[in-house]
């Protein structure tokens, strides 16, 4: 545990650090502090003694009129170290008495900034990601997406934005594409909307990879609003998908599909424990077909939500555990985001998942300026963004490795294990087992490579 | 919840007016346009979606079922 620990030392040396007469350093002020392991990186820090304004007031009381002294023979110094956690509560009963210059220690803990949120401006654009990505080191070793098929099941794609965006010619897959019952329109060729955001953002680091274009939100079967899709309607797009990927030879199988959705609300759901419930349970007809289809071959990227406590989405209506149902597959990754400078966005949900605890997996990157579609002026943003990106990268490897090579369960294995750890023990709730990290992906697939070599 | 799903299972290639006639639902008790889709077809397994009172007529009685059919709407951007 991370302390500040509060010491008087001599006049001299309190002048030192209050920079009257000479630089001191930590060690000058607390070295062999016993179970400390101090932080000689921190500069000590001189600090005033609160005193009585009016005289006979109680020197030992803050709830009054108060002067502050540096003088060296009353001021403080404070230095930072770390304490053991299993050894704490002793460390700091005992040090005040075995050091006499020992006034007290305190906890130090970890301050935050404020996260990006919905609303506020882009961080950073899609150039940075594909910096942040390494695109030109995966284009070097082959690793482009070509041949790839990478699903989106969304609002459908306008492939003529998503070009006029990234300055160069998109591939839709219209053979493989898919449309819901009741949705009239062609693939590619669909409104600029949330689902050309996702397609542009697939295509930072797999610029060649075959868009196919399910527009699963785009439904109004009976049952939904205008504004969205049906859990049914992405089962019956998961069954289309099962046909492309079998119809592709064994040796040579992929398929990406991401999925930048899922369900705000316990509203439309049957109550946990209830054999129907979606949420939790990981026998609705959705969550088996989600399962079966990874086991087959297909790498599935679900967004994890934008509930974080920091700044939720308005729709948010779990009480808790908010990344549900698919989105918190054992089977998929489950894809939370930070913004180009590395920090998580204070939208992105957070852990643990209601069919998997370890939720979310991974974080991307998001809110960053990039399609447009939303206007230009307006970021890709919300974990809607960063798990396309994620697919993206997903798809780039499988442009040399496909599943029969490396399969979708090794591959999650791989990506949580060469991601850019964001925490002190390894993984945490707000960013999985951390941020995507390529020099660690491409490391060890050319490790694995030498071994199959 | 005016729509649910089930799950039956029948043999591979199973048409939905196969499934119907087994589970004994009419048609006005079908999304017909939703069809019947193969969730394992190796194993058998396929969904319709149905009212849900048929849901709960058939659940337990030759399918699996009634499951939610809850909307799903896309993450962003963040409101």
């Amino acid at each position: 545990m991370r302390v500040l620990i509060q010491l008087r030392p001599s006049p001299d040396l309190v002048a030192a650090v209050a920079g009257r007469t000479a630089t001191a350093t930590a060690a000058d002020v607390a070295d062999g502090l016993p179970g400390v392991v101090l932080d000689r990186s921190y500069g000590p820090v001189a600090v005033p003694r609160p005193m009585p304004a009016v005289p006979g007031g109680d020197p030992l009381s803050l709830n009054q009129p108060l002067a502050f002294s540096m003088a060296p023979h009353e001021a403080s110094v404070v230095v930072r170290g770390e304490i053991g956690d299993d050894e704490i509560s002793t460390r700091v009963s005992l040090l005040p008495a075995t050091r006499r210059d020992v006034v007290a220690v305190y906890a130090d803990p970890v301050i935050e900034s404020t996260p990006t949120c919905g609303g506020d401006g882009p961080v950073g654009d899609w150039h940075d990601v594909e910096r942040l990505l390494r695109v030109t080191d995966l284009a070097a070793e082959g690793l482009d997406g070509s041949g790839v098929p990478l699903a989106i099941t969304d609002t459908g794609i306008n492939a003529g934005h998503v070009s006029a965006a990234l300055g160069r010619a998109v591939t839709v897959d219209r053979e493989r594409s898919w449309n819901p019952a009741g949705v009239s329109g062609r693939a590619g060729e669909f409104a600029v909307d949330h689902g050309t955001m996702c397609a542009f953002d697939t295509l930072v680091a797999a610029p060649k990879a075959s868009l196919v274009d399910l527009p699963v939100l785009l439904s109004r079967r009976s049952g939904g609003t205008t504004m969205d899709g049906l859990l049914s309607d992405a089962l019956a797009a998961y069954a289309h998908l099962r046909t492309v990927l079998e119809a592709q030879p064994a040796a040579s199988r992929s398929l990406v599909i991401s999925n930048s959705w899922g369900s705000f609300s316990p509203r439309w759901d049957f109550p946990p424990g209830h054999p129907g419930n979606y949420s939790d349970n990981p026998a609705h007809p959705f969550n088996l077909i989600v399962g079966s289809l990874a086991e087959a071959g297909a790498d599935i990227l679900f967004a994890a939500g934008n509930c974080g406590r920091q700044c939720p989405d308005s729709r948010c209506a779990y009480p808790d555990r908010s990344i549900v149902g698919a989105n918190s597959h054992p089977r998929v990754l489950s894809i939370g985001g930070v913004d180009t400078k590395g920090e998580r966005v204070g939208y992105s949900s957070q852990g643990p998942g209601r069919l998997a605890p370890r939720k979310p997996d991974l974080c991307s990157y998001t809110h960053f300026a990039g399609s447009g579609a939303f206007g230009a002026d307006e970021p890709d943003s919300g974990t809607s963004a960063a798990c396309p990106v994620a697919a993206g990268l997903v798809a780039a490897v499988r442009t040399r490795w496909p599943s029969a090579a490396l399969s979708p369960a090794q591959l999650r294995t791989l990506l949580r294990r060469t991601a850019d750890d964001r925490s002190d023990v390894g993984y945490d709730y707000d960013y999985g087992y951390g941020v995507v990290d390529v020099a660690g992906i491409l490391a060890a697939l050319r490790r694995r490579a030498a071994r199959a070599a | 919840m005016a729509r649910v799903l089930i799950t039956v299972r029948l043999p591979e290639g199973a048409s939905l007016e196969s499934a119907m006639s087994a589970l004994g639902l009419e048609e006005d008790e079908v999304d017909t346009g939703y069809g019947l889709v193969p969730v394992d077809p190796g194993g058998g397994l396929y969904a319709l979606r149905v009212s849900e009172s048929a849901g709960r007529r058939v659940g337990g009685d030759g399918a699996a079922g009634p499951h939610a059919d809850p909307p799903i709407e896309p993450f962003g951007p963040p409101r």
